[in-house]
């Protein structure tokens, strides 16, 4: 039996949002990548480094531990950021997004294992991308 | 099967220009991934797949920005034609029959014929909005892809931007944004120039069997003849 007309607009008109906004929920995206830059926050609050080091980016971990000479964990913890606070907002686009904490700014990634740290400790500035001090190369 | 054969000549033309469309959006696709990994990789970000991509803004904004120049293209060539001439184009009326013409020339209202659509004849809001219908589908997909364009593009330009380490913009500021702009105008004057030469062109060259030429022994003054 073909298929109704209306179904085939409906169809094409779903292909369209989906096409425009990205799959997935926004909502659950950003959920998901708070989580993730809170989980980051909770290690370096605790001196877990391992855990840290487990929720950067690998861009940002070779990055990191190439520019300290020191193993990741260690690294990460000697960098000193600023206590997080709560979550103010959460920005998502695409597979990229910017948590903006109450103590600090981060950038995430997202990976097929969930979303990843690109860069911590964000201080913006003027017409130019945010200073970071941990970030990929 | 001779139904079939008849079917397929009758829409070869659009059978022909929506498979070759599916076709080339699917190329599309396929090295739009392509290069999208390629900048992922570089910046040691996780690829993305097919359908992740085909669904994404990146994808998006690629497609509408080429739909939306292309409507407004035909939407200014419909509406265009019926005010401004040019002289010796098979694309143009004649000059001196500028302007929306008569019913009698239109066979419209009472000038109707027994094959017209009936909405040729109807009167009222259905005879306006008929007579006006080419133009007025192919303005509003225009606007709706050009939307959809500044929707998509706003997305994918903070994608870029988040992963620069940069704020997003509003979707106000991206309206004004060096981005959309450029990503716009770098299709209009493509279509405007294609549209310019083709007017002009077919003055003076010809296309043997081609309705969209005047036949090869048209003189280079005779304006509105097709070949």
């Amino acid at each position: 039996m073909p298929m109704p007309q209306w179904r085939i607009a409906a169809g094409c008109a779903a292909a369209a949002v989906l096409t425009i906004t990205g799959c997935g929920s926004l909502d659950e995206r950003r959920t998901a990548a708070s989580e993730a830059a809170l989980a980051f926050e909770e290690a370096l609050r605790t001196g877990d480094g391992a855990a840290a080091c487990e929720a950067l980016a690998p861009g940002t971990r070779d990055e990191l531990v190439k520019s300290s000479g020191a193993l990741c964990p260690r690294a990460v913890l000697e960098e000193e950021l600023s206590p997080a606070g709560t979550v103010r907002r959460v920005d998502v686009h695409g597979r990229q997004a910017r948590v903006r904490l109450a103590g600090d700014t981060l950038f995430l990634a997202g990976f097929d294992d969930g979303w990843k740290v690109v860069a911590a400790g964000c201080e913006p500035r003027p017409e130019q991308p945010y200073d970071c001090t941990v970030k990929g190369g | 099967m001779s139904n079939r054969r008849g079917f397929l000549r009758d829409n070869s033309l659009g059978l022909f220009f929506l498979a070759a469309f599916l076709l080339a959006l699917a190329g599309q696709a396929l090295a739009g991934r392509t290069e999208y990994n390629n900048q992922l990789e570089a910046e040691q970000l996780e690829p993305v797949g097919f359908w992740t991509y085909v669904s994404s803004s990146d994808f998006g904004v690629d497609v509408m920005e080429n739909w939306q120049s292309e409507y407004l293209q035909f939407f200014l060539y419909i509406f265009l034609t019926v005010w401004l001439v040019q002289r010796g184009s098979p694309e143009s009326k004649s000059p001196g029959r500028e302007g929306r013409e008569s019913d009698e020339e239109q066979y419209a209202g009472e000038h109707a014929a027994a094959d017209s659509p009936r909405w040729a004849s109807a009167g009222g809001t259905r005879q306006w909005v008929f007579s006006r219908s080419l133009g007025l589908v192919m303005g509003t997909i225009f606007v709706l892809s050009w939307l959809a364009q500044s929707l998509a593009g706003a997305a994918a330009h903070n994608e870029r931007r988040l992963q620069q380490l940069q704020a997003p913009l509003s979707w106000g500021q991206y309206l004004t944004s060096a981005d959309f702009w450029s990503r716009t105008l770098q299709n209009w004057q493509s279509e405007l120039l294609a549209i310019a030469s083709m007017a002009v062109l077919s003055v003076y060259l010809r296309q043997r069997g081609s309705p969209e030429s005047k036949p090869i022994g048209s003189a280079h003054a005779s304006t509105g003849v097709e070949g």
